[in-house]
């Protein structure tokens, strides 16, 4: 206890980070809102239709624009957002009539699940292949996998879902072609193993395209690290690639190699819109893609700002792991 | 639908690569051959998990519809369930009346309506041995509360003329009109009623109703599963469980050629593809498209410009309306799925035949002629130094409104008149569209819409999408919604469109011309008998369910 009122540096630390995901928070609110209130979408014409517009009276018209709040300026229709916001209410879906915390908190559950399998495939695997490819660099294994890693980096990924999609799905038959649940079977018969299978797709997909980028750059980082004195001591010891890597690469490619994952949560993100459009997913990306197009803006608002805030803490992650995996870092900068 | 096209692609170079592969494994088929065998393993067989206890084989049915057509805020009537761009039967609810598959009216829950002399006041009364499914009985109060509650907040459906909904007794509801509104039934049509003892706000996520079916779960942005109502007051419900699927055209195709759905819906750029155990199903719509020829000179008026010099000339319009190839156009827009348009509610109850204009393109060119469009150098037309030149403008991303401008420009440039395409996004097309045609999407289950087509705003004294007005064509319309009988509105609206001296159509003053009616098209898994479908409105939707109750699985 006493110790850590000594030492308030990580406090602090972590305070300051707090303080800038707010900033980053307010901005990031401010110019969603700016792009909204700029898109030529007409949300009227978006939502109910332009044949639905066409059977309706000039009153109802004005009752739905005062709904969808089209004649009310954007300044004032922010602070009123933002008032609510700061209050803990993040406002009602205008789309789904609901809170929107309750809509995205459905959503959230079902993307977390899709993401946190791909995140970690990619990474466990883009590791493991970038050491690989590093520690036999030259050889026909690094060629293979710097092969593969350059062709997936350049593949679109809802190309790639696509793929998959008729490979295993319409082909194979063995996997479904997409949802999260098995068709027309109730809640109480759906096990556990049903929503692993149905996340298998597009879990996968996302972990593929995810896998590259790491690889590639694990693998810089591992030649380096193979090419260095305290290696060639190393071997100079007569100690064996494995116990080499084992004891002197993988603390040295780790710090990097976090780093990389952790950002690329936002890639994760990005890519699930597209593999859940593709696979039918009902998560946060064809969420967004709604609430988008359909004008509702509470609703984009609050993905938004949840997604920022998924993105943020994976970095703020990372930062936190430094200090444990590397000790000079926990000292911070203090001169010693 | 730029994706769309560049998806299609993608599913083709696939399929192109898989017959390749097939190729070089010396497999006997051809390239063409491929799909059909891949599939062939799993022939027409139905995945085993989407059987349910309790639900025999043959009594259920899967059907996709696109993402767009799950009510987001729930299967409430109130919010829009039912009603809006896309109307159709609301299934888990009753509705007072019904419409029948010509459109015109049936009763549901309702047996008798009555309208009084002033169209002021409707009586309705109820079948009395109708439950909720929830077990309390369904009264005249519910009905009353339904409606009432839809005009204080109804989100797409349009009540502005309800004053007040009263239940008189426990089958007696009145309806107490701000002013007259003799096509009511076919509002009465849509609304499903709601249990007043069991509606709050949470009404739309777990619906309670007396339809033919009941809401058993619903997995958001996926799939919604009903089961038949145990105790449904009407005819024997032979489709026990419906399966509706949410999902894209990409997804829908996808979902048919691995056998998952039973009923598939696609468009007309993916209907070449055969599936094997999959027939395509066409079904007839009034889901039209058309362009407005503003009728008046240019002028300006609230800092924009209503009315265009050439379509001003009555002359253009009618020779625009024969000089154009509805079947060609249809040919190489919609790969033949449409039949040609001719008014805004063909085959509706309200359509009046003599809309139909035949194509004669020499016809067109002496109508021009005559006119004093005289043809130039280049070949377009001119009149006292004015071009007959247009825009016509369409929707970006909508592929088929898009082919159909271009198609016109093509058409039109043979008797002289030059269209230049353009896209223009909804924020500015209605106001564009006072000045310029542009391609249009219509089709709704109610004269309403053509009401509002061709029927003069007081505020401009001109039509609220494309100039034009004219005193007949507005007193026909306004004596149609003040007559009581719904049965003799009819010959009203059709008098609005052409009475014999004039009208909105060819002989008349043609202020819209009419392109095509797009078919509806669904893979539907062979050995599932569709029962005969309504003519669908505008957009892919429920509408395909509206009758699953009367679906059959045959042997084949």
């Amino acid at each position: 206890m006493e110790r850590i009122v000594k030492d308030n540096r990580p406090v602090r630390r972590i305070g300051k980070k707090f303080i800038r995901m707010l900033l980053l928070l307010v901005t990031v609110s401010i110019v969603t809102f700016t792009l909204v209130s700029m898109s030529p979408i007409d949300p009227l014409q978006a939502n109910v239709g332009q044949a639905a517009l066409g059977s309706m009276s000039q009153e109802q018209k004005a009752r739905l624009e005062e709904y969808w709040g089209v004649n009310i300026p954007p300044v004032r229709r922010y602070l009123n957002w933002a008032g609510a916001f700061l209050s803990g209410d993040m406002g009602t879906s205008l789309l789904y009539r609901q809170p929107v915390s309750r809509v995205i908190g459905v959503k959230l559950v079902n993307s977390l699940f899709l993401m946190v399998i791909a995140w970690v495939i990619s990474g466990v695997l883009g590791l493991a292949l970038g050491m690989l490819a590093g520690i036999f660099r030259g050889t026909w294994i690094d060629r293979v996998i710097r092969g593969y890693s350059l062709l997936i980096s350049s593949t679109p990924v809802f190309w790639l879902a696509l793929l998959l999609l008729l490979v295993f799905a319409v082909w194979l038959k063995i996997l479904p072609i997409g949802l999260s649940v098995p068709i027309g079977v109730e809640a109480s018969g759906v096990t556990f193993f049903d929503r692993v299978r149905h996340a298998v797709l597009p879990a996968v997909t996302l972990s593929i395209t995810g896998v590259a980028g790491i690889t590639l750059h694990t693998r810089e980082k591992m030649i380096d690290v193979m090419e260095s004195d305290y290696m060639l001591f190393a071997r100079a010891r007569g100690e064996s690639t494995f116990t080499m890597v084992k004891r002197h690469g993988l603390r040295n490619i780790l710090l990097p190699a976090m780093t990389l994952q952790f950002a690329s949560v936002s890639e994760i993100i990005g890519g699930s819109v597209l593999v859940e459009q593709v696979f039918s997913y009902p998560g946060l990306g064809q969420a967004a893609v709604t609430a988008g197009t359909g004008s509702d803006v509470p609703l984009l608002m609050g993905i938004t700002l949840v997604t920022a805030g998924i993105v943020f803490l994976g970095n703020f992650i990372a930062d936190v792991l430094y200090g444990v995996i590397d000790p000079r870092m926990r000292k911070g900068g203090e001169p010693s | 639908m730029k994706k769309r096209t560049k998806t299609a692609a993608v599913l083709l170079a696939v399929s192109l690569a898989a017959a390749a592969l097939s190729g070089c494994g010396g497999s006997a088929e051809n390239g063409a051959g491929t799909a059909q065998e891949t599939a062939r393993g799993q022939e027409a067989k139905r995945p085993d998990d989407v059987l349910d206890e309790g639900v025999k084989a043959g009594d259920s049915v899967i059907v996709t519809m696109p993402s767009t057509s799950e009510p987001e805020a729930g299967f409430d009537p109130v919010y829009g369930w039912g009603a809006g761009e896309h109307v159709h039967e609301p299934l888990i609810q009753s509705t007072l009346t019904t419409t029948t598959s010509d459109l015109k009216i049936g009763k549901d829950l309702a047996t008798d309506y009555t309208v009084s002399e002033d169209g002021l006041t409707w009586t309705v009364t109820i079948r009395d041995d109708v439950k909720f499914t929830d077990g309390e009985p369904l009264t005249a109060s519910d009905v009353a509360f339904t409606y009432n509650l839809c005009a204080r907040s109804s989100s797409v459906n349009d009540f502005t003329m309800l004053k007040e909904a009263v239940a008189v007794d426990d089958t007696t509801v009145q309806f107490h009109m701000n002013s007259p509104f003799s096509i009511w039934p076919y509002t009465m049509a849509i609304v499903g009623i709601v249990p007043e003892h069991a509606y709050d706000e949470n009404y739309g996520q777990n619906p309670i109703g007396s339809g033919r079916y009941l809401m058993k779960q619903w997995d958001k942005g996926q799939q919604v599963i009903f089961e038949a109502n145990p105790d449904y007051y009407g005819e024997e419900i032979k489709m026990k469980k419906l399966t509706v699927l949410f999902m894209d055209e990409d997804a829908a195709l996808a979902a048919a050629m691995a056998g998952q759905a039973d009923v598939a819906h696609t468009a007309a750029s993916y209907a070449d593809q055969v599936i094997d155990g999959y027939q395509l199903l066409r079904t007839a719509s009034v889901d039209n498209r058309g362009i407005n020829l503003p009728a008046s000179a240019p002028a300006e008026r609230d800092g924009i410009t209503v009315g265009n010099a050439v379509t001003s000339d009555v002359a253009v319009r009618r020779a625009i309306n024969i000089g154009i190839d509805r079947e060609e156009m249809i040919e190489n827009v919609l790969n033949g799925y449409g039949t040609p348009a001719y008014s805004v509610c063909d085959k509706m109850p309200w359509y009046n035949p003599a809309a139909q204009a035949d194509c004669d393109p020499d016809a067109a060119r002496q109508l021009l002629e005559d006119a004093g469009w005289v043809e130039g150098s280049d070949g377009i037309r001119e009149k006292d130094g004015v071009r007959a030149a247009f825009t016509v403008m369409y929707t970006p991303g909508d592929s088929v409104r898009q082919a159909l401008a271009e198609d016109l420009a093509n058409q039109l440039r043979e008797i002289g008149i030059e269209v230049t395409t353009e896209g223009a996004g909804w924020d500015v097309a209605y106001d564009k569209a006072q000045e310029q045609p542009l391609v249009w999407g219509w089709g709704a289950h109610t004269p309403m819409e053509l009401y509002n087509i061709y029927h003069t705003l007081p505020a401009t004294g001109s039509a609220e999408y494309s100039p034009y007005s004219n005193k007949e064509v507005d007193n026909y319309m306004d004596e149609a919604l003040k007559a009581g009988d719904l049965e003799s509105t009819y010959d009203l609206w059709q008098k609005a469109q052409w009475d014999g001296k004039t009208g909105v159509t060819q002989d008349g003053d043609i202020p819209w011309v009419w392109l095509c009616n797009v078919d509806h098209l669904y893979y539907v898994r062979d050995g599932l008998q569709v029962a005969e479908q309504k003519i669908h409105p505008h957009g892919h939707g429920w509408s395909i369910v509206n009758n699953v109750d009367q679906w059959e699985w045959k042997e084949s």
